[in-house]
């Protein structure tokens, strides 16, 4: 998955917010997020380590922090219902920033457990198709002072009282509380990880290190209680866990992406992203992954497939046209489907604006019927 | 009828005798001016405070405080990391000095800036992601306003030296930011932000944080917070503390106010003189008009009318001279609250319309009061009365009997208010006003009553001129008696304060001469005189304990506590030794045998005398209930001792003790107690060159520490001292201003003298005799009256201020030097007119007969 503008954008912008307090203030974000995005044209990445080699990921070493990389991830999503079959679509997902790379970093003599060069930022979002409401929070915090952080054993990453933990062999709860919404659930492994691109390396780019070791745990059944204005709710349901880790830079002429995640009710899985450029086509190194039940990948390059927006809905908040439908055709795996938008307002407008959503698809796979749940994030359509 | 011709006649009249009202306005403006410019350093020190506390405080509603080491950092991190409540921020803070940034305190403010936003909002938009990374992964990264480092010539780049009582560090300007609004640009010049982990480290509060800011809009999760706080932690309302703080300096603003009001107090006598004085050389000009079918009404405005502008303007320019009196006051005041109750840094002095229009105000309603007795007199002109002056003078010698039993009354009804207890000081003031005019009241009873004692001896010295001097000042009683009154009114203040002062420092000498009995200190060089707030490395105890030649060390650990009963922090002090030698004095004990060492033992703490006697404790004082890092503790009263170094109030407690119940290893100061035969000055230079590396440290011997101590009482007061000189100024003024009319309303009668065959000498001889005679009474009276003062200001005021008891301290000089500047002032005020009187040409002055 490729969130790295996202990322990159929603970094920038915590600095802003970190200190710019008032929320409010569009005309001042609006400066900073281009004061930004001129600065990541050029990035300094010198002196954080790079993703290099297939095969480096190891588990269960590598589900822990790499503070050594210049941004890393954890990002989990999922489909959630009720016995009665009520809808929700949930995102929580903590970024971490490495402001300098280790061998830089000098915590000084002082020995205050509040210096540090890692920082975290943590989204929570809830969808309540029933009601056609979308939640959405941030936190920020220092990765000092156990304010925020990660550890690969026991599996634990958190900021402020937002958490992934691990609480029995391949079970993680999840536990995030917004002013109207609170999500506890408990995620049960049933498959083994996914190593996307080469062995786990995933190139984005055509320079020696633009890339990023990336992992995803998929086919995540989910039990718990989600609370909506303090109405609780049982649910059951799907997740999906992606960890990405990496020090690279945009691609010049970057503008956005777009990436997709279906799990289908066969037990095939599909993942791939488009990186949007400025000229109005598609970055070549674009890629995703086909799973099927068995856990086997097939390598999916931009060539592979074809993806065609068909709905669109403009935000209101944000003035960006999002695209809410849209038709696949992976003829190399004989997959045809058409999906959509579960609701059209799934856009987070918090420090940075994307949309990230709770969708739906059928269609055939090799002539057979197929459904498929997913969830799609597009960043770089608003102004 | 038009009231013109009557203006006329008024303007006329100003035109013939311009220095009368030129001294009129002068009295009003230096009254008013002394006024504004307390009014002015008092608000502009309160309103630094304000500001700096505002801007700090940002949008804080509550805040979670412990003892003055702070609160455990591990709290907030549960606070978020258990209960969620992100609407927290934590915040280091304390104060340092820059070098670079001339000689006044900082605040460093160490904040987390990704909890900030909801908190406060002075960082403004400037911070870019580059500043980010070394404000945060960087030690010792400092942001500064552009303000603050323009007017140091400080650039974004540029190295500072954070000195934290004596320790210093190097920090480094990685962000200057400009903050929009007017009072937060004000309020950022004292501040200096820093991460918390730079402001843990600088100012050496490990692990700790001086309070978590909260944002509580409703009870509920207050609840949630308390039940994981700790023993010793507290929630406190943000606008609390800062109130707290300023209410520290209230008796002491207060005091300089009252101290103001004197000066327009005795304006006031020089303007009802001045005004009275008028009247009555326009009498027979009052009986024409009368006849001429003037009102008394239409007279009685025209006097008041005539107060009211000449105060108006004579307050205007006591209003614009009171703003350039204000800015040297401002440092004055800012030294003293500094030295003795927080740290503020003063811009600016800020000059509000309202204190503007309040010095305006008071200035005209003194005067139009002043002139109402006057202006009644001039209204009961009746056109029928005689238009002789003699009427008047009568009248008054037939008054002395109501002056008197108006004396009785008001000394009755100011013991009353002085004696009334658990009242505001306000009050008390007014006691202390109400004696002062009682005192002025007995001026004309006196006077006529001595003159006639005197006349007789003057007469032997000096002949019949001696004779017709005490007589001419019985004969115009109304005036003289009232030039008498302002003249020893402002020298009674000077005895008064004097005596005070002097009684004070006495006190002062007396008590660091019995507690000081150590030879040698060594404290971190501190921000407060009265308080240490640094500590020392444990590495310098070590060192100075192990010091060849040393026989005893005391050290003090100095620490804020929770009083709950008083609702609020006091000063606790927690000592291991004893450095006065069992010198010590004390206000109460329990009287029991051992006293010091059951103190030592922990059986109980001892109480200053101004915490027991600001707080109104009892005596015997009730067990005290302090809160200790394990929850609220009572500990029984062993004493009172005095402690003239704080008005605050403090406890003493002795140092196991305060170990067993406060998690705090650190020591404040130390004192050496040095084998005899020692070199104590040799020690200091030793001791200071082996630990300069260490700790930037103030070591002292005995000798220094006591003329420091008594320095820092020099400059307390330093402000009592100009305030009496500017006492003086008006009474010397309304001295002037009221002979000065005397003498020369006696043209024609001197003239006839000088025509009968008075030499020119004699008329001098004459004038000075008269004028030395009233400066002299003025002197003889203001004794007692001053002597009344520094009682009043020795054991009521000050106990009630500030509570601390002084021995009163009698000198002669403080009479003989009030003496002097009444009779000299006088004397003085006698040249003008003799030498005016010494140029007329005799024919002229007799003719208007």
């Amino acid at each position: 998955m490729m969130k790295r503008f996202l990322f990159f954008l929603t970094f920038g912008l915590l600095v802003a917010l970190a200190f710019w307090v008032s929320l409010g203030r569009e005309e001042d974000a609006a400066a900073a997020s281009s004061s930004l995005i001129a600065q990541l044209s050029a990035p300094n990445t010198a002196g954080f380590a790079q993703a290099l080699v297939p095969g480096a990921v190891q588990f269960p070493r590598d589900l822990g922090p790499h503070p050594d990389y210049q941004t890393e991830w954890w990002y989990y999503t999922g489909h959630l219902q009720t016995a009665e079959g009520r809808l929700f679509g949930y995102q929580l997902t903590f970024f971490r920033s490495a402001l300098l790379p280790q061998t830089l970093f000098d915590p000084g003599q002082g020995g205050s457990a509040w210096r540090t060069n890692q920082v975290y930022l943590a989204h929570f979002a809830l969808s309540d198709i029933q009601a056609r409401e979308f939640y959405a929070e941030e936190q920020f915090s220092r990765g000092a002072a156990a304010l925020a952080g990660a550890q690969a054993q026991p599996y634990q990453v958190w900021l402020n009282h937002w958490r992934a933990e691990q609480v029995g062999p391949g079970q993680v709860r999840l536990y995030a509380q917004g002013e109207q919404m609170e999500l506890d659930v408990r995620l049960t492994e049933t498959r083994p990880p996914v190593l996307h691109g080469d062995q786990g390396l995933s190139v984005k780019g055509g320079e020696p290190g633009n890339a990023s070791y990336y992992y995803s745990l998929i086919g995540l059944e989910t039990v718990g209680t989600v609370t909506v204005n303090g109405q609780p709710f049982a649910i059951t349901g799907l997740s999906w866990k992606d960890h990405e880790y990496s020090t690279s830079a945009l691609s010049p002429g970057a503008v956005g992406w777009d990436w997709y995640s279906l799990q289908f009710d066969n037990g095939y899985a599909l993942m791939f992203f488009q990186i949007r450029r400025e000229d109005g086509r598609l970055e070549p190194y674009s890629s995703g992954s086909w799973i099927d039940p068995q856990g086997n990948i097939t390598h999916l390059t931009l060539a592979d497939w074809q993806m065609t927006p068909v709905q669109f809905w403009r935000s209101p908040v944000s003035r960006g046209e999002y695209p809410i439908g849209w038709r696949i055709r992976i003829p190399t795996i004989g997959l045809e489907l058409d999906g959509g938008a579960l609701m059209p307002n799934q856009e987070l407008t918090v420090s940075t604006t994307y949309w990230e959503g709770v969708s739906a698809f059928t269609g055939t796979l090799n002539g057979e019927p197929v459904t498929a749940r997913g969830y799609v994030e597009m960043t770089g359509y608003a102004p | 009828m038009s009231l013109l011709p009557l203006y006329r006649t008024a303007w006329r009249r100003i035109r013939r005798r311009p220095l009368q009202y030129l001294l009129f306005i002068l009295g009003v403006a230096i009254g008013v001016a002394m006024m504004v410019s307390i009014d002015l350093a008092n608000g502009s020190a309160q309103r630094a405070f304000q500001l700096s506390t505002d801007a700090v405080t940002g949008k804080t509603t509550h805040r979670l405080v412990a003892g003055s080491v702070g609160l455990d950092e591990a709290i907030y991190t549960r606070l978020r990391r258990e209960l969620g409540y992100t609407q927290s921020a934590p915040v280091v803070e304390g104060y340092v000095r820059v070098p670079e940034m001339g000689e006044q305190p900082y605040r460093l403010l160490g904040i987390d800036p990704f909890a900030e936003p909801p908190f406060r909002t002075y960082l403004g938009q400037d911070l870019r992601n580059e500043a980010l990374t070394p404000f945060l992964a960087q030690a010792n990264s400092v942001i500064l306003s552009t303000d603050l480092a323009a007017r140091f010539g400080l650039e974004l780049g540029d190295s500072l030296t954070l000195d934290n009582s004596g320790v210093l560090t190097q920090a480094v300007i990685v962000a200057l930011v400009s903050p929009g609004d007017g009072n937060e640009a004000r309020a950022m010049g004292s501040l200096i932000f820093t991460d918390v982990a730079t402001a843990q480290e600088v100012l050496a509060l490990p692990g700790r944080l001086s309070h978590i800011d909260l944002i509580l809009n409703d009870d509920a999760p207050l609840m949630a917070i308390e039940a994981i706080l700790p023993e010793g932690v507290r929630v406190e309302l943000a606008a609390a503390r800062g109130n707290a703080i300023q209410q520290m300096s209230a008796a002491f603003t207060l005091n300089l106010t009252a101290l103001s009001l004197l000066a327009l107090v005795v304006g006031m006598f020089l303007i009802y003189n001045t005004v009275t004085f008028s009247v009555i050389q326009r009498r027979p000009l009052f009986g024409v008009l009368r006849c001429l079918g003037v009102t008394g009404g239409q007279l009685f405005t025209l006097i008041l009318g005539e107060a009211f502008l000449l105060s108006l303007i004579g307050s205007i320019l006591g209003v614009g001279l009171g703003v350039v009196l204000g800015q040297g006051m401002v440092r004055l005041v800012t030294q003293t609250i500094n030295d003795f109750y927080f740290v503020v840094t003063v811009q600016e002095v800020a000059v509000p319309a309202a204190a503007l229009v309040k010095g305006v105000l008071i200035g005209v309603a003194a005067a139009l009061l002043a002139s109402l007795m006057p202006a009644i007199e001039a209204m009961r002109t009746a056109p029928t009365s005689n238009l002789q002056r003699s009427a008047l003078e009568s009248k008054t010698r037939r008054f002395i009997p109501w002056l008197l039993a108006a004396w009785a009354v008001l000394v009755v009804i100011g013991s009353f208010l002085l004696a009334l207890r658990g009242v505001s000081l306000i009050i008390t003031f007014a006691g202390l006003f109400t004696v002062l005019i009682a005192f002025a009241l007995l001026t004309a009873p006196v006077t006529m009553w001595l003159m006639e004692r005197v006349a007789p001896l003057v007469g032997a010295l000096f002949g019949p001129i001696g004779r017709m001097a005490p007589r001419d000042i019985v004969r115009s009683l109304s005036r003289t008696s009232v030039a008498i009154a302002a003249l020893m009114t402002a020298v009674s203040v000077i005895v008064g304060v004097s005596i005070m002062i002097g009684s004070f420092r006495q006190t002062v000498v007396t008590w660091l001469d019995s507690t000081l009995q150590a030879d040698l200190f060594i404290s971190p060089p501190t921000l407060t005189a009265s308080r240490n707030v640094g500590t020392l490395q444990p590495e310098v105890i070590a060192i100075a304990s192990g010091w060849p030649g040393v026989a005893a060390t005391a050290t003090v650990r100095s620490v804020m506590v929770n009083v709950p009963d008083l609702g609020r922090d006091v000063e606790l002090r927690a000592v291991a030794g004893d450095v006065t030698r069992g010198g010590r004095q004390y206000a109460w004990t329990d009287n029991q045998p051992d006293l010091w060492a059951r103190f030592i033992a922990g059986e109980g703490v001892m109480l200053s005398e101004p915490l027991l006697l600001k707080e109104n404790l009892d005596t015997p004082p009730p067990p005290i209930t302090l809160v200790t890092d394990q929850g609220p503790q009572t500990f029984p009263v062993l004493a009172v001792y005095y402690d003239y170094s704080s008005d605050q109030g403090s406890l003493m407690i002795g140092d196991p003790l305060y170990r067993q119940w406060w998690a705090d290893e650190a020591v404040s100061s130390m004192a050496l107690l040095v084998v005899d035969g020692v070199d104590v000055d040799a020690m200091v230079l030793a001791l200071q060159a082996e630990l300069a590396p260490v700790q930037e440290l103030s070591i002292s011997s005995n000798q220094g520490i006591r003329q420091g101590s008594l320095e820092i009482f020099d400059r307390t007061f330093a402000i009592t001292a100009a305030l009496r000189l500017l006492a003086t100024m008006v009474a010397f003024i309304g001295v002037l201003s009221a002979l000065l009319s005397l003498q020369l309303e006696r043209t024609r009668e001197l003239g006839v003298l000088r025509a009968t065959g008075m030499s020119l000498r004699q008329m001098w001889q004459m004038v000075l005799l008269e004028t030395g005679l009233m400066g002299t009474l003025a002197g003889l009276l203001a004794m007692p009256t001053g002597y009344v003062l520094a009682w009043i200001l020795i054991y009521i005021i000050n106990v009630r201020s500030f509570g601390w008891t002084l021995m009163m301290d009698l000198r002669p000089q403080y009479f003989l030097q009030a003496l002097m500047v009444a009779v000299v002032s006088a004397l003085l005020a006698g040249i003008y007119p003799s030498l005016r009187l010494g140029n007329m040409v005799v024919a002229s002055a007799i003719r208007q007969e």
